[in-house]
């Protein structure tokens, strides 16, 4: 098994991707960046496989149940953004409604992270950083919000796509037990590296 | 290149990884189903983070409830936990474990190991009661969603046309979709309620038990893994054929549908001690039930009210695949019959057997009820204005089988209960149990 933070640096990654992706389609507009007609099922499939990434990490990480039904959270509301985001663009679906999916994608995932989490905010790092990514997504949550009500805003569609950027680069500051703004709970354990 | 580089990267993202916990057991020793020549004179665990050690932190119980060990400390290192044992003879341990973690939370855990004899398996450590009513009911239900999505994918492939109207199309992929991600689920929950009896623990401390000796360790565990990632590709595959509305991409779903099911076969208690052929016949009763089933379902929920049209088509095709199902499901359902219940008189003496009986005696209900439809509805399918009714009783009563299917897949054959000597039947003769 690797180290957590490998696993996060990993879905990090996809994060990074997806907040790109939709970073440039804010910033060229919807119309350009979908000339190409992939570019629409871009991030849409990338949050899709995202999800089915997430399913080996509930089924091996069994050491508590709190965790596994956690990332089988995460698992199942990635997919069915994703899903549904591919859906739409392909026009299968056609219902606005189904842009609800990733606002409830973001609702779960905050409330999942922050429930999974058994320690303070300044326990540790990754404590520290599962209520900021917790919080980060329930606030961020008016973004798709918004972004489905209003799809032309350029508001919505950036906040929705930084947020995305943002949620990386707290990933990629997760380590195990570095300490947090110099202090360390001696109950966390030596820091190790 | 710029679609490889991006392919590579999608596929990369999808790489299984794995996670660790906040807080966990890094080490024990003895070593999880471990089995010693000699008796060891402790139990040590080690955390990844320092832990407080409650009066009941490690206790050891031999296979009839006795208390083998001595109150558990904390060891040198404020991460270690570790109890002294009795000088303890040959059997089968069960260690159970609780350590107040710094954050107040209890984390708990069960593992056995074995001296001079191989240890069980967590599920049937000293205190685990088997699987209960509300287990046979959550396989049930599994058996229910795998007939939804194999007994459905087998039905547009080997009975619908190429070309549906997309009333059905739609309807065919909600009730499969349905199926799929309700074996996720209930799969889920099996494996929580299994586990539940193994730790025996309340939901609210059961949320920090430690599952992966079960998990890991037993059949079942390692069955849920397989069947769950398999699963969710399955449920990708479906989701990708309706997308593309590529009929084809449903042949590798149903294939890989039917694979991961021998999961079951693999996993229940028919699976231990007996041969490759046994679980194969296991595999093929199942899987031609589900088939069966699942057809019926669709015909009843799918083609009667989206597409009139195709009733009559639909009606004839599974009529001609439906006795190939019911021969597979016989044949097999009467070679295991065989091997598990040697004698007749064990079919209304033991309570497998009375089961079975029943099971039996609805298989003939179902039959006869088919052969009426092949006999009476068929000639006259235009004019019956009753049919779609009938076929709903006749999937209720195939329904009802699968519930019975779900007792006798959790109970054990009487030839074996009286074969092994578990650690489970000690327990009920046992007066006393764990805290």
């Amino acid at each position: 098994m690797p180290p957590p933070e490998h696993v996060h640096w990993l879905f990090a990654s996809g994060f990074l991707a997806l907040g790109l992706f939709l970073l440039a389609e804010a910033v060229v507009g919807r119309e350009v960046w979908r000339k190409r007609r992939w570019r629409a099922y871009l991030w849409p499939s990338t949050m899709f496989l995202m999800g089915l990434g997430m399913w080996p990490v509930m089924a091996f990480f069994t050491s508590s149940t709190l965790h596994m039904l956690a990332h089988g959270a995460w698992a199942e509301v990635m997919m069915l953004a994703g899903a549904a985001e591919l859906g739409l663009a392909s026009g299968k679906l056609r219902s606005p409604l189904w842009r609800l999916a990733i606002v409830l994608a973001f609702v779960v995932t905050g409330a999942a992270l922050l429930v999974h989490e058994q320690n303070d905010w300044f326990f540790q790092r990754s404590a520290f950083l599962h209520h900021l990514l917790g919080w980060t997504f329930l606030v961020a949550a008016v973004f798709p919000l918004g972004r489905a009500l209003r799809p032309r805003s350029a508001v919505f569609a950036s906040g929705f796509a930084l947020a995305f950027v943002a949620v990386a680069v707290m990933l990629y500051s997760d380590r195990d037990v570095a300490p947090v703004f110099g202090h360390l709970s001696p109950m966390a354990g030596e820091p190790h590296r | 290149m710029r679609r490889a580089l991006l392919l590579g990267l999608l596929v990369a993202l999808a790489w299984p990884a794995g996670a660790l916990a906040h807080a966990r057991l890094k080490a024990e020793h003895p070593q999880f189903r471990e089995r010693f020549e000699a008796a060891p004179a402790r139990v040590v665990l080690r955390f990844d983070q320092a832990v407080d050690a409650l009066a009941n932190s490690i206790v050891v119980y031999d296979t009839r409830g006795k208390i083998v060990s001595r109150p558990a400390r904390n060891g040198a290192d404020p991460r270690t936990v570790l109890a002294p044992l009795q000088r303890v003879p040959r059997g089968a341990y069960t260690v159970r474990w609780h350590a107040l973690s710094s954050d107040s939370h209890v984390v708990s855990g069960v593992y056995t190991f074995g001296v001079r004899m191989n240890a069980p398996p967590p599920t049937e450590a000293y205190g685990a009661s088997g699987p209960t009513r509300s287990e046979d009911v959550v396989r049930w239900l599994y058996f229910a969603a795998l007939a939804l999505l194999v007994g459905g994918l087998g039905f547009r492939l080997l009975v619908l046309p190429r070309s549906i109207p997309e009333a059905l199309e739609r309807r065919f992929y909600i009730v499969t979709g349905i199926g799929a991600v309700g074996i996720i689920h209930v799969g889920i929950a099996a494996f929580i309620m299994r586990s539940e009896d193994a730790l025996q623990l309340p939901f609210g401390r059961l949320l920090y038990g430690d599952l992966s000796p079960v998990a890991t360790g037993t059949r079942f565990g390692q069955a849920f893994i397989a069947m769950t990632l398999g699963f969710t590709w399955v449920l990708a595959l479906l989701f990708l054929a309706w997308l593309t509305g590529r009929r084809a991409l449903l042949w590798p779903t149903l294939l890989l549908a039917l694979v991961f099911a021998s999961g079951l076969s693999l996993s229940g208690h028919s699976a231990v001690d007996s041969s490759w052929f046994t679980q194969l016949a296991d595999w093929a009763h199942l899987s031609a039930a589900v088939l069966w089933v699942g057809g019926l379902v669709q015909l009843a929920v799918c083609v009667w009210p989206a597409a009139p049209g195709l009733r009559r088509e639909a009606f004839l095709r599974f009529a001609r695949l439906a006795p190939v199902l019911i021969a597979v499901l016989v044949a097999a359902g009467v070679y295991l019959s065989i091997l598990r219940l040697p004698r007749l008189s064990d079919l209304w003496t033991a309570g497998y057997g009375q089961v079975l009986l029943v099971k039996l005696g609805l298989v003939s209900a179902a039959l006869a009820w088919g052969a009426f439809h092949h006999l009476f509805v068929r000639p006259r399918l235009e004019r019956t204005g009753w049919a779609r009714r009938s076929l709903v009783g006749e999937g209720a009563v195939a329904m009802t089988i699968l519930l019975l299917a779900a007792i006798l897949v959790n109970a054990k054959p009487p030839d074996q209960a009286a074969r092994r000597t578990s650690l489970v039947s000690n327990v009920s003769s046992s007066p006393s149990n764990p805290p």
